[in-house]
C-alpha cells in the first residue's frame, strides 16, 4: 500500500527524530497524541456506518451477518472493564496495534467498492473511507514509534487473517450489504483501539491527572 | 359443612370472575410491549426500559430475555426493580462490553403472549452518565473586575482516573432573568472562569457531561450566585460618559449657530420671485388678483360692451398676447412639448369647437398631435353639430373680442383679436385659469392659428384670459398671441409669444380635409403660414407679417408665395364669423381646403387655405409638408388680408 505522507506521519516522524536525538519527548505526549487520533477514527468509522445504515434495505438488516463473524474476532480481547484494565500496557498497545493493523487491508477493499457503490451518497462515502484510512497508516506509524519505546511484548502483533471473500460480481443489495457488515465490524474495533489507548494515555500520566 | 360452604364459594368466585360478562367486554393476549431504550451511566452496567402494550383486560407480566452474540443461550433478566418499573437492570456481572445483545421483551396474560421486536445493542455505544456532581460557584476578583470561577466533580459512578471513561464538560451561564443561556464548553477539565459579568446580577450556572463517544448527561442541579455591586467602577465610566456627550453637544451646538445662516439657507430655501419685467411685487402680495391682472393685461383688452359685438367684429382684427403667468407656464409648457397635447381635452374640443375641424391639428413633431389632430378631426365632423350650439356663445365671446378694445389697441399689447372662425381648439389654454373660467370658457378653445393659417399668415394662440377684467369681453376673453418676432411687441408675454411662436413654428397646422376625413394624419397637415403682428396702425389695422422663414413646414408657403396666395377675409356669414379665404392658387386638385376654419365648417366653398404643394402630388403635399423641415422654403408671405377690414402690406 502506498505511505501517504500525511501531516500525522510526518509529525511522527519529527518526533521520532527528535526523540532519537534528545530523547525528550515524552511517551505521554505520544499517547496523548496516539488517542487523540484514535478517537477521531473511530468518530469517523461511526459517522460511515450511520451513513450507510440509513440507506441499508430493509432486508439487509435481516441477513446483516453477525458481528462474532468479523475477521478480527479471532482475536482474543476483554470484554469487561476489570479484564482491560488487568491487562498490561504492552498488551494493550499489543493488542491495539494488531487490530490496526488487521484493518488495512479491508479498508483498501472498503475504498475500491465504496467508489463503485450504488449509493446516493456515495461521494460523502468514499470521501471518508478516504480520511479513514490516512488516520490509520498515520496512527499504524505513530504506534510503530510508541512500541519501541515500551518493550518487545508490545512490538508483537498477532496476525489476523482477512479473507477476501466477496465476489466482485455482486449483485447491489449484497455488495451494500457487506460494505455495511464490514463497517460495524471496523467500528467496534475501532472503539477498541481507541479505549485501549485511552487507558495507556491515562496510565502513563500519573503524575497529570488532568489526562485523564 | 363449612367446607362445602368455602367450596361453593370458591366456585361461585370463579364463575364470576372467569364468566363473560353479559356486556361483552373481550379478553385478549396481551399489546406487543416495545423497548424504548437501553443506557449504561459508566460502561459497566445497563438498563432498558420498555412499553408495554395493552393488558388486554387481564393481568399481565412481561419478562425480558436477552442472549449474547457469542452462543444461543438465553438469559432472563434477573432484576426488574432497581431500575424501576418496566425496567430491567444488568449488573456488572451480566454486562460485557464489545458484545452484541440481542433483547426481546414477552408480555403475557392468561391468554397467551406477544413478544417484542427484538434490539441490538452494544453496551459502549449506549452510554450516558450522571450529570457532574459538587458544582461549585465562586466570585472571585481579577483587578478588582469580578468573574466567575465554577468548579465540579465527574460522576461519581464514572471512572475517570483510570481512563475507563473519558469525559468532556460544558456549562451554560444566565442572569436571573434572561432566557437563553449562555454556553461554555470545558473540555476535559473540572475548572472554568467566566467574566464579562454584570454586577449586582443574581446568575445561574449548571454543569453536564458527555463520554467521548456517548450522550450527553442531564443538566445538573442549577447553581445560585450573587454578583455584588462594583458601583465605583461603572459609576465613574458613566459619569466619564456624560461629560463627553456633554462636549460634543455643546461643540454642535456652537457649529449649528456658526453655520445657521447657511443652514438656514439650506432647510428653507428663500422663495424665488417673479421674474416680469414691470411687474409689480408689491401688487403680487397684496393679493388683489384683479388688479393684478389688470396690471398684466392690456388695459380694458376685453370689450366692455358686449353689444358693440357687431362692430368689433367689423372693425379690426385684435391679436391678444397672454398675460397671466399661468397661461404663460402652460404655454411655455407646452411649447417645449413642441406640441400641441389635446389628449385631456378632446371633450373641449367637443365642446367648444368651433367648426375648426382639422385646423385645429397641427402637425407635431412628437407625431402625437398627429393623433390628436386625427381625434380632433373625427371629433370635429362628429361634433360638429354640438359646436354650433356652442358656437353661438363662443362667437359671442369672439366678437366681443373684435369689437371690444379693439379700438384701443396698443403696441405693447400686440394683441390681435383673430375671428372665431380662426380659432382652433386649444383646450390647454383654456384650461389654464380653471378657476376663473367659467364653463364657456372651456368651451372655449384655442384654436391654432392654423385657421389663421389659412390665410396663411397668423399663427396665434388663442390663450384664455383670466375674466377678471374682461367684463366687458364676456364670460370669457380669448388671447391671441401671435408669434412674434419682432421686438415691437414689446409686451412682456413677449417670452409666451415667443415661445408661442416657436410652438407654432414648430406645429404645422392641419387642416383637415372634407374629403378626406379620417384615414391618413397626413391629410391633416397643411403647411400654414404664419402671421406676425408687425405693427399696429393707427387705424386700428394690424400689420400682418408672415414667418415663415425658417419653417420648413411650411413649404407650400414659397409656393404660395410665388404664387401670392394669401389669406383673405372672404365675408362675414350669419354668425359673425370671419370666413378666411386663401385664393386658390394653382392647386393640383388640393383646393381649397380650409374649410375647417370657416365655422360651421361645412363651406367648401370658402376655401381660405390652400396649399400649394409639389404640383404632381395631390396628396403627397402632406408628406412634403412633413418632410420639408429640411428644406427651407422661401420665406412665406402668405397672411390674412381682410380685404374690407383692413389692409396687410404684402410681402
Amino acid at each position: 500500500m502506498a505511505h501517504k505522507g500525511t501531516t500525522g506521519s510526518k509529525l511522527f516522524i519529527t518526533v521520532l527524530y527528535m526523540v532519537v536525538s534528545s530523547s525528550a519527548v515524552p511517551v505521554t505526549d505520544l499517547l496523548d497524541r496516539a488517542s487523540q487520533r484514535s478517537d477521531k477514527l473511530h468518530a469517523l468509522s461511526t459517522s460511515l456506518s450511520q451513513e450507510l445504515n440509513s440507506h441499508l434495505p430493509l432486508i439487509g438488516r435481516v441477513i446483516t451477518p453477525r458481528p462474532s463473524m468479523c475477521h478480527t474476532a479471532a482475536l482474543q480481547t476483554p470484554t469487561d472493564k476489570t479484564q482491560t484494565l488487568q491487562l498490561s500496557e504492552a498488551n494493550l498497545l499489543s493488542l491495539a496495534r494488531s487490530l490496526l493493523q488487521a484493518w488495512m487491508d479491508p479498508l483498501v477493499d472498503i475504498s475500491t467498492s465504496a467508489n463503485s457503490l450504488p449509493h446516493p451518497a456515495r461521494n460523502i462515502i468514499s470521501n471518508q473511507v478516504q480520511e479513514l484510512q490516512e488516520h490509520s497508516k498515520s496512527l499504524e506509524d505513530g504506534l510503530d514509534i510508541l512500541s519501541r519505546k515500551m518493550g518487545p511484548v508490545a512490538q508483537t502483533i498477532s496476525f489476523l487473517p482477512y479473507l477476501r471473500g466477496n465476489d466482485i460480481s455482486q449483485d447491489r443489495i449484497s455488495s451494500l450489504i457487506n460494505l455495511q457488515f464490514l463497517m460495524s465490524c471496523f467500528r467496534r474495533d475501532s472503539h477498541k483501539i481507541d479505549s485501549f489507548l485511552k487507558v495507556l494515555r491515562c496510565r502513563a500520566a500519573k503524575l497529570q491527572p488532568q489526562m485523564c | 359443612m363449612k367446607e362445602v360452604m368455602e367450596e361453593a364459594v370458591l366456585l361461585f368466585l370463579l364463575l364470576v370472575i372467569y364468566t363473560p360478562d353479559a356486556q361483552g367486554t373481550r379478553y385478549s393476549p396481551p399489546g406487543k410491549p416495545e423497548l424504548t431504550r437501553c443506557r449504561s451511566p459508566e460502561k459497566e452496567t445497563f438498563t432498558c426500559w420498555w412499553k408495554p402494550g395493552s393488558d388486554g383486560g387481564l393481568p399481565t407480566t412481561h419478562a425480558l430475555y436477552y442472549r449474547k452474540e457469542n452462543s444461543d443461550t438465553i438469559y432472563e433478566c434477573s432484576d426488574y426493580h432497581t431500575a424501576g418499573e418496566n425496567s430491567c437492570f444488568f449488573n456488572k456481572n451480566d454486562t460485557s462490553i464489545w458484545v452484541n445483545y440481542n433483547i426481546t421483551v414477552v408480555a403475557s396474560n392468561a391468554l397467551g403472549s406477544t413478544f417484542s421486536d427484538p434490539v441490538d445493542i452494544d453496551v459502549v455505544y449506549i452510554v450516558k452518565p450522571n450529570p457532574p456532581e459538587k458544582v461549585t460557584v465562586t466570585v472571585m476578583e481579577l483587578k478588582e473586575w469580578p468573574f466567575l470561577r465554577v468548579s465540579w466533580e465527574p460522576p461519581h459512578k464514572a471512572d475517570t482516573r483510570s481512563g475507563w471513561i473519558t469525559l468532556i464538560y460544558e456549562l451554560r451561564v444566565k442572569l436571573e432573568g434572561d432566557d437563553e443561556w449562555e454556553m461554555h464548553l470545558a473540555g476535559q477539565q473540572k475548572l472554568f472562569n467566566i467574566f464579562s459579568l454584570r454586577s449586582g446580577g443574581t446568575y445561574h450556572v449548571q454543569v453536564r457531561c458527555k463520554p467521548d463517544h456517548g450522550f450527553w448527561s442531564e443538566w445538573s442541579s442549577t447553581s445560585h450566585i450573587e454578583i455584588p455591586d462594583y458601583l465605583h467602577r461603572e459609576k465613574s465610566m458613566w459619569i466619564l460618559i456624560a461629560v463627553f456627550s456633554a462636549f460634543i453637544f455643546l461643540i454642535l451646538t456652537w457649529s449649528l449657530h456658526m453655520s445657521s445662516h447657511s443652514l438656514k439657507h439650506c432647510i428653507l430655501p428663500p422663495v424665488p420671485g417673479p421674474k416680469i419685467k414691470g411687474f409689480d411685487k408689491q401688487l403680487l402680495k397684496n393679493g388683489k388678483s384683479e388688479d393684478l391682472l389688470r396690471v398684466l393685461v392690456v388695459s380694458d383688452f376685453p370689450p366692455t360692451t358686449p353689444s358693440n359685438y357687431e362692430d368689433m367684429l367689423v372693425e379690426y382684427l385684435e391679436v391678444y398676447v397672454p398675460q397671466e403667468q399661468e397661461v404663460l407656464l402652460e404655454e411655455s409648457k407646452d411649447l417645449h412639448d413642441s406640441c400641441l397635447k389635446f389628449e385631456g381635452s378632446t371633450s373641449d374640443n367637443d365642446s367648444g369647437r368651433v367648426s375648426c375641424d382639422s385646423h385645429t391639428l397641427l402637425m407635431d413633431k412628437c407625431g402625437e398631435a398627429k393623433e390628436e389632430g386625427r381625434q380632433t378631426d373625427q371629433e370635429d365632423s362628429t361634433t360638429e353639430a354640438e359646436a354650433q350650439g356652442q358656437q353661438k356663445d363662443w362667437d359671442q365671446d369672439t366678437l366681443m373680442y373684435a369689437n371690444g378694445d379693439i379700438l384701443s389697441p396698443e403696441k405693447s399689447s400686440g394683441r390681435v383679436k383673430t375671428w372665431p372662425s380662426v380659432f382652433s381648439p386649444l383646450p390647454q389654454y383654456t384650461l389654464s385659469l380653471p378657476d376663473q373660467t367659467s364653463s364657456l370658457e372651456m368651451a372655449k378653445q384655442h384654436c391654432y392659428s392654423d385657421s389663421l393659417f389659412c390665410p396663411g399668415s397668423t399663427s396665434s394662440y388663442l390663450t384664455h384670459l383670466g375674466n377678471n377684467d374682461n367684463e366687458t369681453l364676456g364670460p370669457g376673453s380669448w388671447e391671441i398671441c401671435l408669434s412674434n418676432r419682432q421686438p415691437y411687441s414689446h409686451i412682456p408675454q413677449m417670452q409666451t409669444c415667443q415661445q408661442v411662436r416657436s410652438h407654432s413654428d414648430v406645429n404645422i397646422s392641419t387642416i383637415a380635409r372634407k374629403q378626406e376625413p379620417a384615414g391618413l394624419p397626413l391629410p391633416f397637415f397643411r403647411p400654414t403660414a404664419y402671421v406676425e403682428v408687425q405693427r399696429f396702425d393707427e387705424e386700428d389695422m394690424v400689420v400682418l407679417q408672415s414667418i415663415v422663414s425658417d419653417h420648413g413646414f411650411h413649404e407650400g408657403f414659397p409656393q404660395m408665395l410665388q404664387q401670392e396666395d394669401y389669406s383673405k377675409v372672404k365675408g362675414v356669414d350669419s354668425n359673425n364669423m370671419l370666413l378666411l379665404q386663401t385664393e386658390a392658387m394653382k392647386e393640383d386638385g388640393d383646393g381649397c381646403r380650409c374649410q375647417d376654419q370657416v365655422t360651421n365648417g361645412v363651406t367648401e366653398s370658402s376655401c381660405t387655405l390652400s396649399i400649394s404643394t409639389t404640383p404632381h402630388k395631390p396628396t403627397a403635399h402632406i408628406h412634403t409638408v412633413v418632410s420639408t423641415q429640411d428644406e427651407m422654403a422661401q420665406p412665406a408671405s402668405g397672411y390674412v388680408d381682410t380685404a374690407t377690414i383692413f389692409t396687410l402690406p404684402t410681402y
